[in-house]
């Protein structure tokens, strides 16, 4: 059980490439954070930096107060999932998991002991005599898992351990690492590309980008009030809504004008933080949830109605996700309930939840205005 | 493959069975002088010449085979080529590896430059290096000695290069999986690398082996004494004093030509895939 | 990674050391001390502890002595021989490449029913052949008997007097049978094991290379008493009788026939790669590439003709001068010490010992007679008596008159040829087809399908899908063979012929140097980065040609 504790924690290739800048976090006790980002953002560096596979240029990695950035992995109480698992393939599973206890110089008792109820925990217990080589994906994984609980550390590394699994058994074993965190409650850093994994795994989520922390907080302050476009646009399946426009003021209210659909107003509580910005060029952006399908002209001039042209219609079940156009041929994706009567190409009014609604600055990592 | 004939599911096929019938001649090709060479290992000196017209010895003479260790030291041969290509390999063996590992899974400055050297080197042929070798050799006072037939051959640029590819394919992530796990570098080496390089080790023992076993050009320049002679360099001094008495000088090399093809027959998989993986030497 | 860079330094040092100091030692320090030596005089038997005389700088002089000077000759032979030997190269790349073909092509039984089936029949028909040959050679019962009876029965045929005719015909009925089985155990587990037994056994002559390879071919090589000779017999006794039966200028025509055929086909091939360089399709590695296949495909042409021509001369080696043995000259000798009243045995045998294994009969005529009295009439006699030696001779080389087998490698003409067909014999299977038989595995089957739709078959398939596919295996064993070969032919020479018969190469010219002529380190050091410039120049001339046919 450990705190861990990163500090203005810089990683520089070769004295150009900058992988990591300045990365600062406290993870508490018991903790479950994901780092999430698109490929090449740095988070994996972090990751082998805690572990103690990558030299840290900068800054300090400390686990319960004590600074390790010298320290050997091995000093260091961890223990990571990898990938690609990185079992021993010349040792059976038995060997696997025991393998890191042996080098402690554990009393062989007490390590079949450890290695048996670990094997139980996980359901591999009849698996213990074989090779990697004769298990499945799943098996493999599930050994990799073992290899780390075993070792009791006081903190887990896992790094993107799920990407190499079928879609099924990856939200399977998904649901299992969340049960075995709950249980064990070991501080936990968990690397993953994939927005959903993060989402629903992490206490704490952190989005990174380009060697940046963006944003960190719960998986659902994250998801419903992005710092800014970066965020907002990788967190969510269907990804956000971005639509070009200005703020104007009239009619007692600020209104976001487009150039070729109907204007939306905006809510009173955020005029303070949007008056500064009227007439500049922003980004207003939506999740497709937050649109419902509306009887035509029904929400007409009250400034949260759109009026689009309906492309392709992917029904889901109960929603049904459908890809539309504004005049001028912006896409919008919108979520609305199932109808079978809803023709594409054809026309769609909708009504959009003005709560959910985001009005970013222009660029890519374009500030959040209205949080 | 590659005739669309062989490729139907009919068991026999005229192309096929032609075909078989050149492999089987080949086969003979390569096979038959080694027959002969049987039987002229049991043939009598006096009918040796005559068997092109006969075929077959008139008179099996097996007491050949023993009379080759009476006439020479050939058992005292077997012996040192056994004795300096064992322990070459077994040497090289090692000092490769270790050398690959360093190579490959220790990340230090200099090392692709260092590297880069090794390699350089394999492109300048073995002659040039038998002439400051030999007087090195000899400045370090062991020509005419196992040292010298040993020593020189104990590491190898080659060698470190294979090994080098080979643990290259071996995941970083199992080191990495070590080190957590609490393993220092010595460890990984022998725990978790050369389990996994196995294949690798074994196929440069091979090479090494047969290699050192067939060597002549070194130990023929190296050694003057009659009990360090190896094989080869004995079955040329046995031909050169007994030449005319062919039966013993065929028993002689078809039994130095055992210990290959036990080592072949046995280890076969492993040599086609070390070749095929790029393991010849010029 | 793990740990600080110094530790890592120090680390993965400790790894390298026991690697490095022999590198050191043994590799990189000879190659400096190497390029030191060459320009020095140093030899072994002028510079030693027990001399004191120094060792000179003396420049270029090893490299222009070698190159250059009056001793050039040497360097040049010797280079020459070993470009000759080379011959054996491209023809066993090009043979090596047909057993991996015809191993990859699936020839053998592939299911396991089939091959249990193949080894059941192949082992009865082992079996029933075997029954058959000796059933139909073993001397009958009678003759059994018979031979009992009367021991002193002999055979009649020459050369195989201390046999007794029984004797003759038990051993050939048993080497016929073994014969019969040894061919039948290939078929069964060729049948039972399929590509993996052949491959097998093509690859052991590799593998046994060596001296006691070298040693069972100079006995395969034998002129008398060699399987070569013995197997050569009747096909040049075909040869032989096909030419006897046919006017000369029949022959005279095929050989224009042939000459006229390549000259058209060389003329072909240099203007069609002449008008793909004009129209700029291929780069002139390319053209360059066809003017060595036009050189290959003439040489082999003029080569073809030239047998063709030279084959109602009845001869290849006109019997008065082909060479005689020691022991020939000997026998000869004795017969005529027997047959010319007067002639003194033993100075004869001095006369005809002193003419050595490189004699000519006609030499061997001249010095007989010398020495056993110049009278005409004797001189006739000593003509009689070694003419009928030398037919007899002959006769052991060929059965009867006419086309003489080699005398391989006691013959300066035939030695190198007969290096080179042992060095392709024993390479065809080994390591070059192994590589081949990868690269044939690693084409993807999609592109024989894809040309089959295309409507590519055998020979257009091998073009245009197996060759190109196949061209940086090809490229790798060419430079390989390249290397190996500028380097080669020592061991072969100094086993088979000890440097006799016009077989020294290059390597063998550095050891006769460097460690049997005054140990002359500096000159063989010198020799040795010829050698090496050489070997590297090749190597860079195949880079560059290679590395542009297989872009194409």
């Amino acid at each position: 059980m450990a705190q861990l504790t990163l500090k203005d924690v810089r990683k520089v290739y070769d004295s150009k490439v900058e992988a990591v800048r300045s990365f600062n976090l406290t993870i508490a006790d018991g903790e479950f954070v994901v780092f999430v980002g698109p490929s090449g953002c740095g988070k994996s560096t972090t990751l082998r930096m805690i572990a103690g596979l990558e030299d840290i240029t900068s800054g300090t990695v400390s686990i319960d107060g004590r600074v390790v950035n010298d320290a050997h992995p091995k000093d260091r109480d961890i223990a990571m999932v990898f990938q690609n698992y990185a079992l021993y393939p010349h040792m059976t599973v038995y060997k696997n998991m025991a393998f890191g206890l042996m080098l402690r110089k554990l009393p062989r008792e007490q390590i079949r002991e450890r290695v048996e109820r670990t094997a139980i925990l996980l359901g591999i217990d009849k698996l213990l005599d074989r090779r990697p080589k004769a298990l499945s994906g799943g098996q493999r994984q599930r050994v990799a898992l073992g290899r780390a609980i075993v070792r009791e550390p006081k903190v887990f590394l896992f790094d993107e351990p799920l990407s190499n699994l079928d879609a099924k058994l990856r939200v399977q074993t998904r649901t299992e690492i969340k049960n075995l965190h709950q249980r064990l409650r070991t501080t936990t850093v968990y690397v993953t590309h994939d927005q959903e994994e993060a989402m629903t795994l992490g206490d704490r989520i952190v989005v990174m980008s380009d060697g940046r922390i963006q944003q960190v907080d719960t998986p659902l302050r994250i998801y419903r009030a992005p710092v800014n476009r970066f965020v907002a646009a990788f967190l969510g399946a269907p990804p956000m809504n971005f639509l070009n426009g200005t703020l104007n003021s009239r009619e007692g209210g600020i209104w976001f004008d487009f150039a070729d659909t109907l204007p939306l107003r905006m809510l009173d509580r955020h005029a303070d933080a949007l008056r500064p910005h009227l007439g500049r060029p922003l980004v207003l952006g939506f999740r497709p949830s937050a649109t419902s399908e509306s009887p035509t002209g029904k929400f007409a001039g009250q400034g949260n109605a759109m009026r689009l042209e309906a492309a392709v219609v992917e029904p889901m079940g109960e929603v049904m996700d459908v890809s539309c156009r504004t005049p001028k041929g912006q896409p919008v994706v919108v979520r609305i309930a199932s109808r079978d009567d809803l023709k594409a190409p054809g026309p769609i009014e909708l009504h959009l939840d003005m709560d959910h609604v985001h009005i970013f600055e222009p660029g890519e990592f374009g500030r959040n205005l209205v949080v | 493959m590659s005739d669309p004939a062989t490729r139907s599911r009919r068991s026999f096929s005229v192309p096929r069975a032609l075909g078989f019938a050149a492999l089987v001649v080949l086969g003979a090709t390569f096979t038959a002088p080694f027959l002969w060479q049987v039987l002229i290992s049991l043939s009598s000196l006096t009918d040796v010449d005559l068997l092109t017209r006969t075929g077959f010895p008139p008179v099996l003479k097996p007491e050949n085979y023993p009379q080759v260790f009476r006439k020479v030291e050939f058992a005292r041969y077997f012996f040192n080529s056994f004795f300096v290509a064992g322990w070459v390999t077994l040497l090289q063996v090692i000092t490769s590896a270790m050398a690959a590992y360093a190579f490959s899974r220790i990340r230090w400055p200099m090392r692709d430059r260092v590297f880069l050297l090794y390699l350089a080197t394999l492109m300048i042929p073995g002659v040039v290096l038998m002439v400051p070798n030999f007087a090195i050799v000899l400045g370090l006072g062991m020509f005419n000695t196992y040292w010298g037939l040993i020593v020189p051959a104990a590491f190898s640029a080659y060698g470190t290069f294979l090994l080098r590819q080979f643990m290259l394919t071996i995941p970083t992530s199992l080191d990495e999986a070590a080190a957590i796990d609490g393993a220092g570098h010595w460890r990984v080496f022998t725990q978790v690398v050369l389990p996994l390089a196995r294949p690798g080790l074994i196929v440069l023992a091979i090479f090494t082996f047969l290699g050192n076993y067939n060597s002549f050009f070194w130990p023929l320049i190296l050694t003057k004494d009659d009990n360090l002679r190896v094989l080869p360099i004995g079955l040329l001094a046995f031909d050169s004093t007994y030449g005319r008495e062919t039966p013993l000088i065929m028993a002689g090399s078809l039994m130095a030509m055992v210990p290959p093809v036990l080592v072949f027959v046995v280890l076969q998989k492993y040599l086609v895939k070390g070749i095929q993986l790029g393991a010849v030497k010029g | 990674m793990i740990g600080s860079a110094r530790r890592r330094l120090l680390i993965a040092l400790l790894f390298l050391l026991p690697s490095l100091v022999g590198f050191l030692v043994f590799t990189a320090g000879p190659i400096a001390f190497s390029l030191a030596m060459s320009v020095t005089d140093w030899a072994l038997t002028k510079h030693n502890p027990l001399s004191d005389t120094p060792i000179r700088f003396v420049g270029f002089e090893n490299f222009l002595r070698i190159l250059v000077g009056d001793e050039s000759h040497l360097f040049w032979d010797y280079f020459g021989n070993t470009l000759f030997l080379m011959i054996g190269i491209p023809i066993g790349i090009a043979g090596s490449l047909g057993l991996a073909l015809l191993l990859s092509a699936r020839v053998t039984p592939t299911t396991r029913q089939g091959r249990t089936m193949g080894a059941l029949w192949g082992v009865a028909l082992t079996a029933i052949s075997c029954a058959g040959v000796w059933a139909s050679t073993t001397p009958g019962g009678a003759t059994t008997l018979a031979g009992a009876a009367a021991p002193a029965a002999r055979s009649t045929e020459a050369g195989l007097t201390d046999l007794t005719a029984h004797e003759v015909q038990r051993s050939r009925s048993r080497g016929a049978v073994l014969a019969t089985a040894a061919l039948g155990v290939i078929v069964t587990l060729g049948l039972a094991f399929g590509t993996v037994f052949f491959r097998t056994i093509f690859y052991l002559p590799s593998l046994l290379a060596g001296v006691a390879l070298f040693l069972l071919w100079k006995t395969l090589y034998k002129p008398r008493g060699g399987l070569i000779n013995a197997a050569l017999g009747p096909v040049l006794d075909g040869v032989q009788a096909a030419v006897g039966a046919t006017p000369p200028a029949l022959w005279y025509a095929m050989g224009l026939l042939v000459w006229g055929a390549g000259l058209a086909l060389c003329a072909r091939v240099v203007l069609v790669g002449a008008s793909k360089l004009r129209f700029g399709d291929a780069g002139l590695a390319s053209f360059l590439g066809r003017l060595g296949l036009v050189a290959a495909l003439g040489a082999t042409v003029l080569g073809a003709g030239f047998v063709l021509v030279q084959l109602p001369a009845r001869s290849l080696l006109p019997s008065g001068f082909a060479p005689v043995s020691r022991g020939d000259a000997l026998d000869a000798a004795r017969e005529v010490a027997s047959s010319v009243p007067g002639a003194d045995a033993e100075e004869l045998r001095l006369a005809a010992s002193a003419l050595g294994d490189q004699s000519r009969v006609r030499d061997l005529i001249a010095a007989l007679t010398g020495a056993a009295g110049a009278s005409p009439e004797s001189a006739g006699v000593v003509r009689r008596a070694v003419m009928n030696r030398a037919s007899r001779v002959r006769e052991g080389l060929t059965s009867g008159e006419g086309l003489a087998a080699p005398e391989w490698l006691v013959d300066s003409s035939w030695a190198k040829t007969a290096l080179i067909v042992m060095g392709v014999w024993a390479g065809l299977g080994g390591s070059t087809m192994l590589l081949y038989l990868a690269g044939l595995s690693n084409i993807p089957p999609e592109l024989y399908e894809a040309s089959a739709i295309d409507g590519a078959s055998g020979w257009n398939r091998f073009i245009h899908v197996t060759w190109p596919q196949l061209a940086p295996t090809t490229f790798f064993i060419v430079i390989m063979a390249t290397i190996g070969g500028l380097q080669g032919g020592f061991e072969q020479a100094m086993v088979m012929t000890q440097g006799k018969a016009d077989t020294i190469v290059l390597a063998y010219y550095i050891y006769n140097i460097a460690f049997t002529d005054q140990f002359q380190l500096g000159l063989a050091s010198a020799i040795a980065w010829v050698m090496f410039a050489m070997i590297f120049a090749m190597t860079v001339l195949n880079f560059r040609l290679g590395s542009q046919l297989t872009n194409e």
